[in-house]
C-alpha cells in the first residue's frame, strides 16, 4: 500500500445523502427547505434495466425474473472508481446517487421530483424518463398491488390519520447475511452448494419440487451475475490503472483489480479483500431490494484479517485505519429516497446502517480485539453520521474498551451506544433462540436485534403510537376527528372504579391495533413472498439453499423476526400514574372533570393540569411511577403478543422510536400526565418525558432498571450529558456510571454530549454548524437537516450535568 | 419519639464531594454565618419556608390555606408571606399547585435517609463511591449523624463527612471513627479575618483539622475568595500544615457567587458580599505549590 493521506482529505470525499425532515406527521414544516443536499440526484439506471429485464421475462416464474433482472443490472449498470478509493462498489451508477425502489412505490417519488423540495433531483430528461418507467409500473409496483388488495376495514385502518394510533409502511428491509460463511466459502462455495442441492432434488423428487428447482436456479443466476459485477470492476480498474501516470494511483489500481478478481468469488485472503468482499454483497443486497442497515459484528468478522495483515507485513495499523476510513466514505454514498411523509419518521437518515462491536463469541468469550479500537479510532476521526456504532456490553467488556468508547462519545457524535447483553440475552432467550445463536446478536440499524445469517431480515413494519392507544381507552375509541369508533369499544371511563380499569381498557386498545397492523404486514408479506422473492439475499442466509426454500417461505423460529415500533409508554406510565394518584387515591379531581380538561387541553383547567403534573413521574427512582410505567411495559407487550405473525409468532415490539415519537405526538389530544395537544412523546421506551427526571442521571437509571426486558422488548433510552461530565477525572466516573448501568439489566443507552448553548446556536446560525451531529433515536443525524419542531424536542431533553 | 434529623437536601449522582458517585446527605444548622454562603437555608436548623417567585401565579391558593392570615395578595407582587405571623405549619406548601413554596428541611429517621441513600449502591460499588454528609455543619446533629454513619458502615459504604470543624473536640472524637474520610473547611488561617468572614474565630476548627487528621483520612477544602484567601503566601502555610498534619489531598474551591438569590428565598437580607473568582492560572499556581508539598491537589474536586 502507498502512504497514508491527511485524515482531512478522506472526510472531504463524504457525500451527505441523509433525508431532511421536513414533515411532522402529516402536515408541511419548514416550508422552502430541499430534502437533500444540493448536488445529490436520483438515480434512474436501476430503474431503467430492471424495466428492460421485466419486459423482457413477461410470464416466467417471478423468482427467476427477479434474479435476470439483478443480473441485468449488475451487468449493464454504470461502475465508477473515484480517484481515492480502495473500495469499490454501489447501489447506484454515481457517487451522488439516490437509489430509487421503483418495484416498490413510486407515486409519492413522482409527486417530490415535480415540488420545489424535490425539483432538483431530477432534471427534464429524467423526469421524461421517469413518466416513461411508470407507464409501465402503474399496477405493478408492491404499492399498487397491496392498494388492490387491502379492502374494506383494512384499508381504512391503513391510513394513519384515521386512528393516529398505529402506522404501517411498504418500507426496506433489515437484516444480516452470513458473512462469516461466505469468507469461509467464497461465493463460489454457495453456488456449489446450490448445485448439489439441485442435484438432491432431482434424485429425490419433493412435492415442491419445481418450486425448490426455480429458486435454486434463481440463486445460481444471482450468484454468477454478483461475480460478473465484481469482474467489470476489476476491468475498469485494470483499464484505469494502463492510463494512470502516477505511480501510486497505478498500484491502487492495480490493488482495486487483484481484489476484485479474487474476492467475493474465493475466500478473501486479506483485510482488503475481506472488507470488499462484504461491499459487493453489501451493496448487491441494497440493489436487489430496498434495504437498509448493516448489521456486522465488525470486529468480530474483520479482526481476524487485520491481525493476520498486521503480522505478515501486509498492512501498517495506519494502512488499515486508511482503507476504513475509506470504506466510512463508501458506507456513506449509499443514500435513498424517501417520501416526504416518511421523512418525518425516518428525519435524518440515509441508510439508517449500523455496526456491532464487542460482545461475546458463541462461547462466550469476550471478542475485543484490534479491530474494535481501530473502528472506534475511524469513527472518531470520521464523525459521519452513519454508520452508528452499537457496543455490546457484558462482565468481560474491557474497561480500556469503555474508556475509549467514552472518548468517542464525548466528540457529541452520539455513539457508540451500548447494548447490555445481560438484559438481552435472557431476553432472546424468552424469544425462543438457542443461546449459541443468540450470543451472536448484532444490530443491523437503529436497535433492531437481529442474528447473523438467520432468517430474520427484520422490517420496521410500522409502529404503535401508545399514548393515542391511551386516549381511545378514555374515549371508548371513538376517534376525535370523526366521531366515529375506530378503536376498540371499551367502557365508559366515568365507570372506571381503579386505575387498573384504564390499564385494562388500554391493554385492549393495544390489542385492537396491534392486530390490525399484524393484519395489513402478514398480508403484505405475502405480497413481498409472492412478488419480490430474493434470490441473491436468500443465499446468504442459512437454511435456503440447504431446503431450496427462498427466505419468505419460512422463518427463523424466534419472536425476534418481527419489530413494530413502540411510541411514547412512558407517557402513557406517567399518565396512568397521575390517574391513580389524583383521581382515584387522592380523589381531588373526578374522571369526568379530567375529561372535560383533557378536552378542553387544559385551556381554564391549570389548576387540574398541576395536580396532574406534579404526581409521581417515572424516571426519579420513585417506586409509585415506576412500578406502573414497567407494567405498562409488560402489559403492552402482552397485549401485543395476542397479535401473530403470519408463522404464527408473537407479534413483538422494538425499542426504536425514529424521529416518530416528535411527529406522532402532533395530531394526538392532550392526555393525562399533563401533555399538551400535538406536544411530542418521551423520546425512547425508557426515556423519562421531557424535563420529568429531577432526581439525577442515576435515578433515572434506577427506574429504568425496574422494567423488566425479558417481559417486554428491546429498548431504547436516550441520556444527555453536557460535555464536561466526560472531561478529565470526570471520564472515570462516566465509565463506572455505565458499567453501573449494565450491572443494573437494563438493555440500552446511547448519549447526546452537546451543550444547550451549542444547540440554540447552530438553531440561530446553521451555516456555521454543518455537521454538527446528535443522536435522534437510534441513529445520528446533522442537527441542521432536521426540522425546527424536532430539534426544539432534542434540546428539551433533560441534561444530566455532573 | 425516634430519633430524627432536619434533612435539607439529599443529593444523589454528586461527583465534587469524595471520591467516585456518591450521595450527598445535607443536614441543616450551622453555627457560622459566612458571607458568601451559598446555602442560606442551611444555618438555622428548623424547617423554613422557601418560595420560588418566579413560579407564583398569583392564584390564592395559599392565602386561603394560611390559618394565621400571614399571607396576603398584592396586585403588584403577588402574594407577600409576613413571616413574623407564620407558625411553620407549612399548609400553604400542600396549597400550592405550583411549587412556589416549599419546606427547606424535612424531619427524617435515619431509616428514612437510608432508604434513599441505599438506591445508588450500585452506583458506589462501581465506582468507589460512598455517602458524603454535608450541611450546614453536619456535627450540630451529631447524635443523628452518629446512626446514620453506623447504619452506613453496617452496609459497608464508604463514608464522608464535609465540615467547617467548628464544634466540640468530643464531637468529632465520636463521630469520625466512623468516617472514612474528613472534608475539613479551611476558611482563612488569620484569626481576624476569619471572624469578619465567617463569624467566628478559627482556634478552634485549627485544632479540631489537626485532630482530625490523627483520627481519619483527611482532604482540605478550601473555599478560594479572590483577593481574600487566595495568595500564594496562605496556600503555602495551610500546604505545610496539611504536610505536618498528613493531610492526602486539597480540593481548590473557587468561589462562584450561586447563592445570592436563596437568601430572599429563606426571607434573609443577604449579607451582600461580592466576591471574586480567581482566574484559572492563579488557581493552578495556588495547586503546584500545594503539590510542591507533597499533597495531591484537586481543582473544584
Amino acid at each position: 500500500m502507498t502512504t497514508m493521506r491527511p485524515k482531512g482529505n478522506i472526510q472531504d470525499k463524504l457525500v451527505n445523502k441523509a433525508v431532511r425532515n421536513i414533515r411532522k406527521g402529516g402536515n408541511q414544516e419548514d416550508p422552502g427547505k430541499s430534502m437533500y443536499q444540493p448536488g445529490v440526484k436520483l438515480d434512474l439506471q436501476r430503474s431503467v434495466l430492471l424495466t428492460q429485464a421485466y419486459r423482457e421475462t413477461e410470464g416466467q416464474p417471478m423468482v427467476l425474473r427477479r434474479a435476470k433482472a439483478l443480473d441485468k443490472i449488475l451487468s449493464s449498470m454504470d461502475l465508477y472508481i473515484q480517484d481515492h478509493e480502495r473500495i469499490v462498489g454501489n447501489n447506484v451508477s454515481t457517487p451522488s446517487g439516490l437509489y430509487f425502489g421503483i418495484d416498490m412505490a413510486w407515486r409519492s417519488v413522482r409527486r417530490v421530483v415535480d415540488q420545489e423540495e424535490g425539483k432538483s433531483l431530477l432534471d427534464d430528461a429524467g423526469r421524461k424518463t421517469l413518466d416513461e418507467l411508470i407507464a409501465y409500473w402503474d399496477g405493478k409496483a408492491m404499492s399498487d398491488i397491496q392498494q388492490k388488495t387491502f379492502t374494506g376495514e383494512i384499508l381504512e385502518s391503513w391510513k394513519f390519520e384515521n386512528s393516529g394510533a398505529m402506522s404501517w409502511s411498504h418500507w426496506s428491509e433489515l437484516g444480516i447475511p452470513d458473512y462469516e460463511k461466505v469468507f469461509k466459502v467464497g461465493v463460489k462455495g454457495l453456488m456449489d452448494q446450490a448445485r448439489a442441492r439441485l442435484d438432491e432434488i432431482d434424485r429425490t423428487v419433493p412435492p415442491d419440487y419445481v418450486d425448490q428447482k426455480e429458486f435454486l436456479q434463481a440463486v445460481l443466476i444471482s450468484m454468477e451475475a454478483t461475480l460478473k459485477y465484481a469482474k467489470r470492476y476489476g476491468a475498469l480498474a485494470l483499464e484505469k490503472a494502463a492510463a494512470a501516470t502516477d505511480p501510486e494511483d497505478k498500484a491502487r489500481l492495480e490493488s482495486i483489480a487483484r481484489t476484485c478478481s479474487r474476492v467475493p468469488e474465493h475466500p478473501p485472503q486479506t483485510l482488503q479483500e475481506a472488507l470488499q468482499s462484504f461491499f459487493f454483497l453489501h451493496v448487491i443486497r441494497y440493489i436487489e431490494y430496498s434495504t437498509l442497515g448493516i448489521g456486522v459484528r465488525f470486529d468480530k468478522v474483520f479482526g481476524p484479517y487485520l491481525e493476520k495483515d498486521l503480522k505478515n507485513g501486509v498492512l501498517t495499523r495506519d494502512q488499515a485505519l486508511e482503507l476504513l476510513q475509506l470504506l466510512w466514505v463508501k458506507f456513506h454514498e449509499l443514500g435513498l429516497i424517501y417520501s416526504p411523509s416518511l421523512s418525518a419518521i425516518y428525519g435524518g437518515v440515509a441508510s439508517l446502517q449500523a455496526i456491532t462491536l464487542g460482545g461475546v463469541d458463541e462461547n462466550g468469550e469476550d471478542v475485543t480485539n484490534d479491530m474494535t479500537y481501530l473502528v472506534l479510532e475511524c469513527a472518531e476521526t470520521m464523525r459521519t453520521p452513519e454508520p452508528t456504532i452499537a457496543l455490546r456490553y457484558h462482565d468481560g467488556t474491557p474497561r480500556e474498551l469503555l474508556s475509549r468508547a467514552t472518548d468517542v462519545i464525548k466528540t457529541g457524535i452520539g455513539y457508540p451506544s451500548f447494548f447490555n447483553d445481560k438484559a438481552i440475552l435472557p431476553l432472546l432467550k424468552k424469544w425462543d433462540a438457542p443461546l449459541k445463536d443468540s450470543r451472536d446478536y448484532a444490530i443491523s440499524g437503529c436497535v433492531y436485534l437481529e442474528i447473523p445469517g438467520k432468517n430474520i431480515a427484520r422490517r420496521a413494519y410500522g409502529g404503535i403510537v401508545l399514548p393515542a392507544a391511551l386516549y381511545y381507552a378514555l374515549n371508548q375509541g371513538k376517534s376525535q376527528f370523526t366521531g366515529k369508533i375506530v378503536g376498540a369499544k371499551t367502557p365508559d371511563p366515568r365507570t372506571f372504579q381503579s386505575a387498573d380499569d384504564l390499564m385494562d381498557a388500554y391493554s385492549a386498545q393495544v390489542e385492537f391495533f396491534a392486530k390490525r397492523l399484524c393484519t395489513l404486514e402478514n398480508t403484505s408479506q405475502t405480497l413481498y413472498e409472492k412478488y419480490l422473492p430474493r434470490p441473491f439475499y436468500s443465499a446468504l442466509l442459512e437454511g435456503c439453499i440447504e431446503q431450496g426454500k427462498e427466505s419468505k417461505k419460512f422463518t427463523y423460529p424466534s419472536a425476534v423476526v418481527n419489530l413494530c415500533i413502540m411510541i411514547g409508554p412512558t407517557n402513557v406510565g406517567d399518565s396512568i400514574t397521575a390517574v391513580k394518584k389524583v383521581v382515584f387515591d387522592d380523589k381531588k379531581v373526578s374522571m369526568d372533570a379530567l375529561l372535560k380538561a383533557m378536552d378542553a387541553n387544559w385551556k381554564g383547567y391549570e389548576d387540574i393540569r398541576q395536580l396532574m403534573v406534579n404526581a409521581p413521574k417515572y424516571g426519579n427512582d420513585d417506586d409509585y411511577a415506576d412500578a406502573i410505567s414497567a407494567q405498562v411495559q409488560t402489559r403492552t407487550a402482552q397485549a401485543m403478543a395476542k397479535a401473530k405473525t403470519r408463522f404464527g409468532l408473537p407479534c413483538r415490539g422494538d425499542g426504536s422510536g425514529l424521529s416518530a415519537t416528535y411527529a406522532a405526538g402532533s395530531i394526538i389530544p392532550a392526555t393525562p400526565e399533563g401533555r399538551y395537544s400535538g406536544e411530542p412523546f418521551a423520546d425512547a421506551t425508557l426515556s423519562p418525558v421531557f424535563g420529568m427526571d429531577q432526581n439525577g442521571p442515576t435515578a433515572v437509571l434506577k427506574s429504568a432498571s425496574k422494567t423488566s426486558t425479558v417481559d417486554s422488548y428491546n429498548h431504547l433510552m436516550n441520556q444527555k450529558f453536557l460535555p464536561q461530565a466526560l472531561e478529565g477525572n470526570m471520564k472515570e466516573v462516566f465509565v463506572d456510571y455505565i458499567r453501573s448501568w449494565g450491572d443494573l439489566g437494563i438493555s440500552q443507552i446511547q448519549f447526546n454530549v452537546v451543550d444547550k448553548q451549542t444547540l440554540l446556536a447552530a438553531q440561530e446560525k446553521p451555516e456555521d454548524y454543518p455537521d454538527l451531529l446528535v443522536r435522534v433515536a437510534g441513529y445520528s443525524a446533522y442537527f441542521v437537516d432536521l426540522s425546527k419542531g424536532l430539534q426544539d424536542s432534542i434540546i428539551a431533553r433533560t441534561d444530566q450535568s455532573f | 419519639m425516634p430519633l430524627q434529623g432536619t434533612v435539607f437536601n439529599i443529593q444523589r449522582f454528586s461527583t465534587h464531594d469524595g471520591p467516585g458517585i456518591r450521595t450527598t446527605v445535607f443536614l441543616k444548622g450551622c453555627p457560622l454565618r459566612c458571607l458568601w454562603c451559598a446555602n442560606p437555608e442551611s444555618q438555622v436548623l428548623a424547617p423554613q419556608l422557601m418560595t420560588r417567585d418566579i413560579k407564583c401565579t398569583g392564584c390564592g391558593a395559599c392565602v386561603e390555606a394560611c390559618s394565621r392570615g400571614a399571607i396576603v395578595l398584592s396586585v403588584d407582587h403577588g402574594r407577600i408571606i409576613h413571616r413574623d405571623q407564620c407558625d411553620l405549619c407549612f399548609e400553604c406548601v400542600d396549597a400550592c399547585l405550583y411549587k412556589a413554596l416549599s419546606v427547606a428541611g424535612e424531619l427524617k429517621t435515619p431509616e428514612s435517609v437510608m432508604e434513599t441513600v441505599k438506591r445508588d449502591e450500585v452506583f458506589y460499588r462501581n465506582s468507589g463511591g460512598g455517602v458524603t454528609f454535608s450541611g450546614g455543619e453536619p456535627l450540630v446533629q451529631h447524635d443523628f449523624l452518629y446512626e446514620v454513619l453506623a447504619a452506613c458502615r453496617q452496609e459497608g459504604f464508604h463514608t464522608a463527612l464535609d465540615t467547617t470543624g467548628h464544634a466540640p473536640p468530643r464531637v468529632l472524637e465520636k463521630i469520625l471513627p466512623l468516617a472514612d474520610l474528613a472534608l475539613f473547611d479551611i476558611k482563612h488561617l488569620d484569626p481576624a479575618q476569619h471572624k469578619i468572614l465567617t463569624g467566628v474565630d478559627n482556634k478552634l476548627i485549627l485544632e479540631n483539622a489537626r485532630l482530625a487528621a490523627n483520627i481519619t483520612r483527611t482532604w482540605f477544602r478550601l473555599p478560594l475568595m479572590g483577593g481574600v484567601n487566595d495568595s500564594e503566601e496562605e496556600i503555602s502555610r495551610v500546604a505545610a500544615m496539611a504536610r505536618e498534619w498528613g493531610v492526602e489531598k486539597i480540593s481548590l474551591l473557587p468561589f462562584h457567587q450561586g447563592g445570592e438569590p436563596k437568601w430572599a428565598q429563606v426571607g434573609l437580607k443577604s449579607p451582600g458580599f461580592v466576591g471574586h473568582t480567581p482566574d484559572d492560572e492563579h488557581v493552578e499556581r495556588l495547586a503546584q505549590i500545594i503539590r510542591d508539598n507533597g499533597i495531591v491537589a484537586g481543582i473544584r474536586s
